[in-house]
C-alpha cells in the first residue's frame, strides 16, 4: 500500500517508517498537517493516512474533519495516532471521521494488524467502486440501445399506428410494388384542429387522449391493408391502397361520419376536428411519397385556411345587428 | 510537591529491543539510529522549554514537553516520560513548578545518557 505519515515527532516517525517499509509498504513522510494535506491531494495520492493527533500547525483531527467534508468516491482511510490515551480524545477523533486509532508508544504488532484491517476495507471499497463503474457503464449502454431502438421503431407509442419512419418505409415500398398496377391509391393528410386548446384548457393528458382517439377513429375508418400513421404531434396520414374508382368521396365521407359519431358520443370533454387534405395517386407514373405528401399537405392547409375564414365570417355574422 | 521518580526504572531496554524487528538486514543498526535521534532531540527540547519558561510562553513549553514525553515513551525512557508528562499537564506550563520539573528532567537525562550510550556502544562498538 501507499501510506502517508504525518508525524512531527522524529522518533515516532522513524519507527513508523522503518516498520512500514519493512512490511513492503511505500511510505510518504510529512512532518506537519499542511504538508500532509498537500500530499493527500496530489494525483495518485496514498489511500491510507496515519496522522498524528497533535501537530504544531494543523492537527490530525482537523485534517480528518476536512477530509470527510470532501465529496469523493474514494475516501482516504485515516488512522489517528495519539499518545493521549484518553477516551474523550479517542471519541473526538472517531467523530471527526477517523477510521481507526493507535496509541503511542506504538505496538508494531498492533500497527500491523490494523493495517491489514485497513487493507481489507480499502480493497472492498475498490471492488465496490469497480462494481459501480461497471453498473454505470451498463446503464449508459442500455440507454444508448434504447435510444437506438426508438429510432429503429416503426410504430407510434401513443396510438399504436405507424410513426413517420414506418409510414415512409411502407409507403415507399407500396409505391414500388404498385407501379403499373391498375389500382389507384389515396393519400390523406389529416391535421387535428385545436389540439393546443385542448392541451391548454384540459391538460396534456386530455391532449394525449384526443390524439389516441383520432388514432382509433382512423383505424375504424380504414382497412387493415391501408397504411395509417401518426407522423408526429397532431399530424396523421393514411395511404389508402388498391382503390376501386372513384371512391375518394366515399372514403372521406366515412371518415367525417366517424369523427362526428365520436363527438356525438358526448362523454368526451373535448371535440375532435380534422383538417384533411387528400390526393389521388395513379400508378402509371413513378411517384415519390415525399412529393405526394407535399401535395396532400398543401390541400389540407388550403382546407384549414378556408375553415378559419369561414369561422371568422360566422363570428362576424353572429356579432352583426 | 512530592516527587517519587527515583522508584521508576530509568530505561526499559526491553522496549528498545522490540525495534530490532524493524531492522533491515545489511542496514546500520536501527536502534542505534533511534538513540542518536533521541540524544540529539532531547537537548533541543530542553532549550525550547527553558526559553518558553523565560518568555512565559506556556503553550510552547507544553508542546515541547509533549514531544519529550512521546519520544521518551517510545524508547522506554520511562522516568523522563513521566516527568515530561507532569510538565505537559501543569496548569501553568511556564511557572515555578515548570522550572522545577525541567531541572528534574535535566538531572534524569544525565542518568539516561549513560545508560543509552552504553547500549549504543554495545550495539555498535
Amino acid at each position: 500500500m501507499r501510506i502517508l505519515i504525518a508525524e512531527d515527532d522524529p522518533i515516532s516517525c522513524r519507527i513508523l517508517t522503518a516498520n512500514l517499509t519493512k512490511w513492503g509498504h511505500e511510505v510518504v513522510v510529512t512532518r506537519n498537517g499542511h504538508d500532509a494535506w498537500q500530499a493527500l491531494h496530489v494525483q495518485n495520492a496514498p489511500s491510507l493516512a496515519i496522522l498524528d493527533r497533535v501537530m504544531p500547525d494543523v492537527d490530525g483531527i482537523e485534517i480528518c474533519r476536512q477530509l470527510r467534508e470532501e465529496k469523493t468516491d474514494s475516501p482516504i482511510h485515516v488512522i489517528l495516532l495519539t499518545s493521549l490515551n484518553r477516551r474523550e480524545d479517542l471519541l473526538e477523533g472517531l467523530e471527526a471521521g477517523a477510521d481507526d486509532y493507535l496509541t503511542k508508544p506504538l505496538d508494531a504488532h498492533e500497527l500491523r494488524a490494523r493495517l491489514q484491517a485497513a487493507g481489507r476495507i480499502l480493497e472492498l471499497q475498490e471492488s465496490l467502486r469497480q462494481r459501480v463503474r461497471e453498473l454505470e457503464a451498463a446503464i449508459a449502454e442500455r440507454k444508448i440501445a434504447e435510444e437506438a431502438l426508438r429510432n429503429l421503431s416503426l410504430t407510434d407509442q401513443l396510438t399504436g399506428l405507424y410513426n413517420y419512419r414506418g409510414f415512409i418505409n411502407l409507403a415507399e415500398h407500396h409505391a414500388k410494388t404498385a407501379r403499373r398496377s391498375k389500382h389507384r391509391s389515396l393519400l390523406i393528410y389529416a391535421d387535428m384542429d385545436g389540439l393546443k386548446e385542448i392541451n391548454d384548457r384540459l391538460g396534456h393528458r386530455a391532449g394525449s387522449t384526443a390524439i389516441a382517439a383520432v388514432g382509433e377513429i382512423l383505424r375504424n375508418t380504414f382497412r387493415e391493408c391501408d397504411i395509417i400513421a401518426r407522423l408526429g404531434g397532431d399530424e396523421f396520414a393514411v395511404l389508402v391502397t388498391n382503390m376501386q374508382e372513384p371512391e375518394t368521396a366515399k372514403v372521406l365521407e366515412r371518415l367525417r361520419r366517424n369523427v362526428h359519431a365520436y363527438n356525438e358520443a358526448s362523454n368526451h370533454e373535448f371535440t375532435i376536428a380534422l383538417s384533411i387534405g387528400a390526393v389521388e395517386i395513379d400508378h402509371e407514373h413513378a411517384w415519390s411519397i415525399e412529393d405526394q405528401m407535399a401535395r396532400a399537405d398543401e390541400v389540407m392547409y388550403r382546407e384549414k385556411r378556408e375553415k378559419k375564414g369561414h369561422e371568422k365570417a360566422q363570428e362576424a355574422q353572429g356579432k352583426g345587428p | 510537591m512530592t516527587l517519587t521518580h527515583t522508584e521508576t526504572q530509568a530505561v526499559d531496554l526491553a522496549v528498545l529491543a522490540t525495534y530490532d524487528d524493524a531492522q533491515i538486514e545489511g542496514e546500520p543498526d536501527f536502534v542505534v539510529e533511534l538513540l542518536d535521534i533521541y540524544l540529539n532531540e532531547v537537548p533541543r527540547l530542553f532549550d525550547s522549554i527553558r526559553k518558553a519558561i523565560t518568555n512565559n510562553e506556556g503553550i510552547t513549553a507544553k508542546r515541547a514537553a509533549h514531544s519529550l514525553r512521546g519520544s521518551s515513551g517510545n524508547l522506554g525512557v520511562l522516568q523522563m516520560a513521566t516527568i515530561a508528562g507532569e510538565l505537559e499537564h501543569l496548569e501553568n506550563n511556564s511557572g515555578a513548578s515548570a522550572t522545577e520539573l525541567l531541572m528534574s528532567l535535566e538531572n534524569e537525562f544525565e542518568r539516561v545518557k549513560e545508560i543509552l550510550n552504553a547500549e549504543r556502544q554495545r550495539r555498535s562498538p
